[in-house]
């Protein structure tokens, strides 16, 4: 395997790596502004992400859970404040595609899949920016896709595929270049509750097998209840800050 | 997946738009070809007449550009015949005449035992017995737009002269032509011991090298005169530049409006895929491989039309050439360079009109892509 060559997709971590989780992200006094001010989508958001940890973000419409979210993602830059990953600020980071590319996935309510791409080719799209051959892409690929259950779906179209398997898909996309962080935004707000419960369960398996660190907003008290740690926010703040039950920190 | 794979269903996505999108690129390539190949045929046919007259150099007075030049002594012949890779000399004297209802006719003098006269075939009749006949050859294309046969009579200037012979030549501009011997042309044009064009015919062999010192060699030596090959000549003609300035000017106008239409259909493209655009910025696509893929998609586009085209072009020209009223009367050259041609100004107006639209494409900011709907 050449030393860019991706890992099998949910693969146990190697024993011992466990040596306890570091700080991952650093969210320090972050606001985000937006017409001139008038709007305040969060107003002084501070916390901490440790490695392998899955927290959730609850709060009502409005309250700058997908703000925050993005700030996570660097898709969007704080009006002050600073974020930082690993210790380096994001907003010194020169070439942000890349960190997206190599340190992020994204899960998003609307699945936002390509709908002229097989589930197949969606789920390749973000390998373009990691030094892999189309042979590469595709048999890592299908093997995501295999992985999240959909192995006998890998050529059907998104508008040939129910809700569930469409966020499925898109699971399998977020996987794609093996992040760090996974950020998902209501990634059940549009499924049934049996598939809810098939993605929430997916999204845990990758958590625990893979170690993969996990932000989750949403409105479902099931899915806050599987995370290691609860932030609720209201009015662009983060209001409380809670260790679930039976929760890694 | 491959990137081209992306390339090309974003194409097929729309099918119909980018078929219209290709359409036009097609059209203007085969306005391109067609014109160009017709102008660059006009040229060719006078470069070949110089060739098939065995004429490798040309010395006439330095004068305009103009495709007549001004008839001067032909003295110099002899001094021109004694330098070196010299085989021989032949004058010719030419004009546009008015042969009675033909408005403009191009009559040859040829010195009646030059070399020139070798490369033209008899078809029927015979040629001029000698210097005081008043007699000319016709050619074949030349007879049919006269309305003449053998023996009829001609009225040149001011005198009449009995059509002895039709010709045919390699080089299709002479088909159209009248030709007599240079001494009665010299007397009907009231130009004795003139001449308006020097033939050289140079020794098998000669070098570019020493082709080029001997055109140096003439122009040092005889002031007032210049050199050419035939194929300089027919580049500096009036009229072949004026042919092919048309030719061009019309492909211009049809490869804008092409360019314009493949920029319209990728700045649609683009606005409609401003979502899509989002996700991939979303999950780390550098805004540099959001701008190939515009570009590719616009270039693919512009490359198949211009294919297309090129078929087209070349179709038309052929259709044109066997056309019964336009059939022997013009020459069209499609070759390789001209295709090649074609093929990178399809590719130009490729990335000329994917440029702007990329330029948005990747000018959009990721979060606010995202939430466009």
């Amino acid at each position: 395997m050449t030393p860019s060559a991706p890992t099998p997709p949910l693969a146990p971590d190697p024993p011992g790596s466990d040596s306890g989780p570091g700080v991952l992200i650093e969210v320090h006094n972050v606001t985000r502004h937006f017409e001139a001010g008038r709007v305040r989508a969060l107003d002084g958001v501070t916390f901490m992400l440790r490695e392998r940890e899955f927290v959730a973000v609850i709060g009502p419409s409005g309250s700058g859970k997908t703000t925050l979210l993005q700030m996570l993602g660097a898709l969007d830059a704080p009006t002050s404040g600073d974020i930082s990953f690993h210790g380096q600020s994001v907003q010194a980071i020169r070439d942000l595609s890349a960190f997206r590319a190599r340190t992020i996935g994204f899960i998003f309510q609307s699945f936002h899949l390509l709908p002229t791409l097989t589930a197949l080719e969606n789920v390749q799209i973000p390998m373009f920016e990691m030094p892999w051959k189309a042979p590469e892409r595709r048999r890592r690929a299908a093997e995501l896709l295999q992985a999240v259950g959909l192995g006998g779906r890998l050529d059907h179209r998104p508008a040939q595929l129910s809700g569930g398997e469409r966020q499925r898909v898109a699971v399998a996309r977020s996987l794609a270049n093996e992040p760090r962080l996974l950020l998902a935004d209501e990634p059940t707000g549009n499924l049934d509750s049996a598939s809810a419960r098939c993605i929430l369960d997916l999204l845990g398996a990758i958590h625990q097998q893979h170690g993969t660190s996990l932000v989750v907003v949403t409105h479902n008290p099931e899915v806050a209840a599987c995370a290691d740690r609860t932030l609720r926010m209201l009015d662009g703040r983060v209001v409380s800050d809670t260790l679930n039950q039976g929760g890694r920190t | 997946m491959r990137f081209s794979t992306l390339v090309c269903k974003n194409l097929l996505r729309r099918p119909t738009r980018s078929l219209l999108t290709m359409t036009g690129i097609a059209v203007g390539i085969a306005a391109v070809v067609a014109l160009s190949g017709i102008a660059w045929g006009f040229q060719k046919s006078w470069e070949q007449a110089y060739t098939a007259r065995g004429t490798d150099m040309i010395v006439t007075k330095v004068t305009s550009r103009d495709p007549l030049p001004s008839p001067f002594g032909e003295s110099i012949k002899d001094d021109l015949r004694q330098l070196p890779h010299v085989q021989g000399v032949s004058g010719l004297l030419s004009d546009m005449v008015s042969i009675e209802d033909a408005p403009s006719v191009l009559v040859f003098g040829w010195e009646r035992n030059g070399f020139l006269w070798a490369h033209l075939k008899l078809v029927q009749g015979r040629w001029p017995a000698d210097d005081q006949e008043k007699t000319v050859v016709v050619g074949t294309l030349a007879i049919e737009m006269l309305r003449k046969s053998i023996g009829d009579t001609l009225h040149i200037e001011n005198d009449d002269f009995t059509i002895c012979g039709t010709f045919n030549s390699g080089a299709l501009v002479e088909n159209g032509t009248v030709i007599m011997t240079l001494r009665q042309m010299q007397r009907v044009m009231d130009d004795e011991g003139k001449v308006n064009f020097l033939n050289l015919k140079l020794t098998p062999g000669t070098t570019d090298r020493e082709t080029e010192a001997l055109r140096q060699t003439i122009k040092t030596r005889f002031p007032g005169y210049n050199a050419f090959t035939g194929g300089e000549v027919a580049q500096n003609n009036t009229a072949i530049q004026a042919a092919k300035a048309m030719s061009w000017a019309t492909s211009f106008i049809a490869l804008v409006v092409g360019a314009v239409g493949v920029a319209n259909t990728m700045l649609m493209s683009v606005f409609e895929r401003i979502h899509e655009i989002g996700i991939l910025l979303a999950i780390g696509w550098k805004r540099s491989r959001i701008v190939r893929l515009i570009i590719y998609e616009s270039m693919a586009l512009s490359l198949v039309g211009g294919l297309v085209g090129i078929v087209l072009g070349d179709v038309a020209v052929r259709l044109l050439l066997v056309t019964p009223w336009i059939r022997g009367k013009i020459q069209g050259e499609v070759n390789l360079p001209l295709l090649g041609l074609a093929l990178l100004i399809a590719l130009g107006l490729g990335v000329l009109g994917g440029l702007y639209p990329a330029y948005r494409g990747s000018r959009l900011h990721p979060s606010e892509a995202l939430r466009y709907e």
